[in-house]
């Protein structure tokens, strides 16, 4: 009887936070060769001078985003939505951008990765769209090729290119409002430089 | 498994947990109001209790890991090697009618809750673990979360925490008394 009850309890609290049986996944195409990984963070970034494969793909609107040799300087931050420092990170830089911390010359993309829909925060579009993101994203594939193309470590994870998609810096981690500053400036001075 | 089926799932075994907690809340208190004496009318009872709370969490673990299909992180690994041998210990003792398996099964139980706790704190504050997300498995992500206090390394302390009690508390020489005499 008791055993039951707590059945009966199971499934009714199931139907009421049932969840979708939607994918988090887009289909991601990756031209150049792939960055090494980034072993140790507290080392320099093996891949300093190497020029970023180009990744393109798709947001949750099917709208197209390429991340490639456009001219100029960007920052690519990886978000992995069962993060929680991706979810502590995402309204930082969101309000970074809002409050004109990016400014003109230097753009930013993101890319979803690791999508696991077994895990919490699922489907990352959701979560994105509830923060407000605006920074155009793809949505990696589900055998991680822009995790690979970038030699990811964890999340969230920043690289900086500069306009013919060299690589400036790879970052793991929290990097807050500083580290965001810092990351542009890197990005600015390889304008014209 | 399908989706609804997992969270029915997560929700059975965190109600489980919550039972097992209440019932080790129960347990204390009844000790601390009766006295030593209601050790002898559980007796051999609490022998068994305590495997069937450690034998369901081994079955539970393993649902998750070979059934749905949620990889266990390292530190869910040190806690199912506090957890599957007692299930183990516990049934020979039991079977055995033999008090002292608690002398083998407690300091199991009792590692295993440091690392359910050391593993929720982590959860709780992943800053703990390091400043980002390991891509292959880390410990601070959550599979479950149920009632937003509910996940696993909360389920497993559950399970030591009663299996705890039980042995520390009701197995003892004099509650086996009339059955080793």
């Amino acid at each position: 009887m008791g055993l039951a009850l707590i059945v009966l309890l199971a499934f009714s609290i199931a139907g009421e936070t049932g969840l979708a049986d939607e994918i988090g996944f887009g289909e991601v195409t990756v031209e150049g060769d792939n960055l090494p990984f980034l072993a140790d963070p507290s080392t320099a970034d093996p891949a300093l001078g190497f020029t970023a494969p180009s990744v393109s793909g798709a947001d949750w609107n099917d709208t197209p985003v390429a991340i490639e040799a456009d001219g100029r300087p960007k920052i690519v931050i990886f978000l992995a939505h069962w993060c929680q420092f991706c979810q502590n990170e995402v309204p930082v830089v969101q309000d970074w951008v809002d409050n004109g911390g990016l400014g003109s010359d230097v753009d930013l993309y993101a890319i979803t990765v690791l999508t696991n829909k077994l895990r919490p925060n699922w489907p990352p579009q959701d979560w994105l769209e509830d923060e407000g993101w605006t920074a155009p994203t793809i949505m990696d594939d589900a055998d991680s090729s822009a995790v690979l193309a970038y030699g990811m470590r964890g999340t969230p994870f920043y690289a900086v290119l500069d306009g013919d998609n060299v690589n400036l810096g790879r970052f793991s981690g929290e990097v807050g409002i500083n580290g965001l500053e810092t990351m542009k400036l890197l990005a600015e001075r390889s304008i014209g430089g | 498994m399908s989706a609804d089926l997992i969270l029915v799932y997560n929700n059975l075994v965190a109600i489980l947990s919550l039972v097992a907690l209440a019932g080790a809340v129960g347990l204390l208190a009844w000790r601390l109001v009766k006295g030593p004496q209601v050790a002898e009318i559980l007796g051999p009872s609490a022998l068994w209790l305590a495997w069937l709370v450690a034998f369901v969490a081994t079955v539970g673990s393993l649902i998750y890991s070979e059934v749905i299909g949620f990889e266990p992180c390292r530190l869910c690994w040190f806690q199912r090697i506090a957890m599957y041998p007692l299930s183990v210990v516990l049934l020979v003792g039991a079977i055995r009618r033999d008090w002292a398996a608690k002398y083998y099964a407690l300091p199991l139980s009792l590692v295993g809750l440091g690392i359910s706790v050391w593993h929720y704190l982590v959860q709780a504050f992943p800053a703990l673990e390091g400043g980002s997300c390991d891509l292959n498995n880390p410990c601070s992500s959550k599979y479950v979360d149920v009632f937003g206090f509910i996940s696993i390394p909360f389920m497993a302390g559950s399970a030591f925490i009663v299996i705890s009690v039980l042995l520390g508390i009701y197995v003892n020489k004099n509650s086996f008394k009339e059955e080793t005499a």
